[in-house]
């Protein structure tokens, strides 16, 4: 288990935000790679910038007339009215300057990961801006406007026909984009936990939606209770996908890393620790070289709590693409630099102390709950995978 | 719109009173349907299920089952006082019909001729719609009063946060013993907690999602 990583990033990706108090912050990912540099953990790696993406690599999976309003859109040349009909110019998903370059190059750099991975130039690609896992075909939805996993896929399929992709999406979201791009595709699986849509947006996402025609039996969804704690987190995540991606046999994982399943993360109601953001990208490491010669792509994705949670997951994320060991405490200097800015008080080690989050009072319904969640899973979806 | 005739089938599978319980019941295994109208000289004249098929018949292993299916015509087992609805009725008034009559379909007749078929499986597929479930969004009850102007107060506090409303369902007398109204909102946002904030703060109670184990809507 020592092959090349790869870290993509470009300071370029850092001007994909909606800015003001929007809380998808690019700052998130300056902090994240600063805290990796921090760590020593890009010592011997070098940043690797990737080109934007091409109008013919975004159609792969969004229309045309949908790109070209964000091109207009990001150059003050299309009329709200337009861009409404696309979301584009809501709360959520606001115009901001340059728009399509910004996207544009997220999902460059998906694709440049996934090229570098499938053609044996590195054997792990991280690239912690991608994970926009809820853009639609013409639609921009929940701060993501361009699918950058899904476009990477559906380049993979173009330039490796045959080939088998496993996408493994553990955002506290459902990842609704993507699955419904592959939704027929029984050679792309895609695997969601998540925040039951009962509580959390997008609404989708319950095991029920398993794909259709020839692809049924290829979208997988675990949806879990809010406060869900890391031990029922893992349970369910051990329950579930070990042995769907043994069966589905990929021929590269692709992994949405996003952190925001964390108990600070603002957004949701799991109550997760740094616990899982070790344990996720560890097994998922382990069965890309057990299923696929150690083919692994790892993105980001949500992660709203931007001071305490998301470096702090990504940092261990690279650490675990990278073959290295995390250090214990966060560094002086980091910590220096971003305390000023930050409303609130930093931890000073990389890992959550688990005392500071008890179990919950209702633990034990919470982890009955998602039981029956895997049980329905087992039963009714994974033995339609051959 | 929702209206029986924009979630009604208009491809309807008939029989006649002639034919044999055998073939009707192929006829619902193939189609995978469950119920068959009846029809003499182009009029309507029944209904039948595949239960009322099944109940007449000797049980799956009977020796006679075979030899009865062929000879049971429609005709004897159907229902000839049938419930319809009109394809301008309101889909929440078949929906009430078929509700409260404990039945599992209404074929839609417009004068004499049968234009369609409402299935409960149709009357679910509006309430997909309805609720906007197959759009993202982020889903929300709110409390209420029941009276004039505190539905637009919500729809209010909405706009001002800058949020889309995707649907609005609105249930009277289910709040507070009877007194209040409550709303299924469905937003089209990932960030509801402006507008759960600001509702909270003018007194409208956000029963759902919860916001902490065991807060409001502790049901969960």
């Amino acid at each position: 288990m020592s092959g090349r990583s790869v870290f993509v990033h470009d300071p370029g990706l850092e001007a994909y935000g909606f800015g003001g108090e929007h809380p998808f912050n690019p700052l998130r990912v300056r902090m994240a790679i600063e805290l990796c540099e921090g760590l020593g953990l890009m010592e011997g790696y070098s940043f690797l910038a990737p080109k934007p993406a091409t109008d013919d690599d975004l159609m792969t999976v969004h229309s045309l007339s949908y790109i070209r309003s964000v091109q207009k859109a990001g150059h003050d040349e299309a009329p709200l009215s337009e861009l409404l009909q696309y979301c584009i110019g809501t709360q959520d998903n606001p115009v901001f300057s340059k728009m399509h370059e910004a996207c544009a190059l997220v999902v460059g750099g998906t694709i440049e990961a996934c090229r570098l991975v499938m053609g044996g130039e590195a054997e792990h690609a991280l690239c912690v801006s991608g994970g926009l896992h809820h853009a639609l075909r013409s639609k921009a939805s929940g701060f993501c406007v361009y699918n950058d996993a899904g476009a990477a896929i559906a380049r993979l399929k173009e330039e490796h026909p045959g080939i088998r992709i496993a996408y493994v999406d553990t955002d506290a979201h459902h990842g609704d984009g993507v699955q419904w791009m592959f939704y027929d595709d029984p050679d792309v699986l895609t695997f969601s936990m998540h925040e039951s849509g009962r509580y959390l947006f997008p609404g989708t996402g319950g095991v029920e939606e398993k794909g259709r025609n020839g692809g049924v039996g290829y979208s997988l969804n675990v949806p879990l209770q809010p406060f869900t704690q890391d031990a029922s987190f893992i349970e369910c995540f051990e329950e579930t996908l070990p042995e769907a991606l043994r069966r589905f046999g990929p021929d590269l994982i692709l992994s949405q890393n996003g952190c925001d399943a964390h108990a600070l993360d603002p957004l949701t109601h799991l109550s997760t620790t740094t616990r899982v953001y070790e344990h996720v990208p560890r097994r998922i490491h382990e069965l890309a070289h057990e299923l696929c010669g150690g083919r692994w792509v790892a993105v980001g994705g949500g992660g709203y709590d931007i001071w305490r949670v998301v470096p702090r997951a990504w940092a261990a994320l690279w650490a675990t693409v990278s073959h290295q060991e995390l250090p214990e405490t966060m560094p002086g200097a980091w910590l220096a630099k971003w305390g000023r800015q930050s409303p609130v008080a930093l931890p000073d080690l990389t890992r959550d102390i688990a005392a500071n989050y008890p179990p919950i009072g209702r633990a034990a319904q919470v982890e009955e709950r998602n039981r029956k969640t895997i049980a329905e899973f087992k039963r009714k979806v994974l033995p339609l995978l051959a | 719109m929702l209206l029986v005739r924009d979630s009604m089938v208009r491809e309807v599978l008939t029989v006649s009173p002639e034919t044999t319980a055998a073939e009707a019941l192929t006829l619902c295994r193939e189609k995978r349907i469950r119920h068959l109208p009846v029809l003499e000289g182009g009029r309507m004249v029944g209904l039948i299920s595949d239960r009322d098929l099944r109940a007449s018949t000797p049980a799956l292993g009977d020796a006679n089952r075979a030899a009865a299916l062929d000879k049971i015509r429609v005709g004897d087992e159907m229902a000839r006082e049938i419930s319809t609805a009109d394809p301008d009725d309101p889909i929440e008034q078949a929906a009430m019909a078929m509700h409260e009559r404990k039945i599992g379909c209404l074929p839609v007749v417009e004068g004499e001729d049968l234009v369609g078929i409402l299935t409960t499986s149709d009357v679910m597929a509006a309430l997909v719609r309805l609720v906007g479930a197959h759009e993202p969004g982020s889903r929300l009850e709110i409390a209420f009063p029941d009276r004039p102007g505190s539905l637009a107060d919500v729809a209010g506090i909405v706009r001002d946060q800058g949020v889309n409303i995707v649907s609005v369902l609105s249930a009277p007398g289910e709040y507070d013993g009877g007194s209040g109204s409550v709303a299924v909102i469905r937003l089209a946002t990932i960030n509801p907690t402006g507008v759960v904030r600001s509702l909270e703060g003018a007194g409208f109670p956000v029963l759902w999602p919860p916001s902490t184990p065991g807060g409001p809507g502790q049901g969960l």
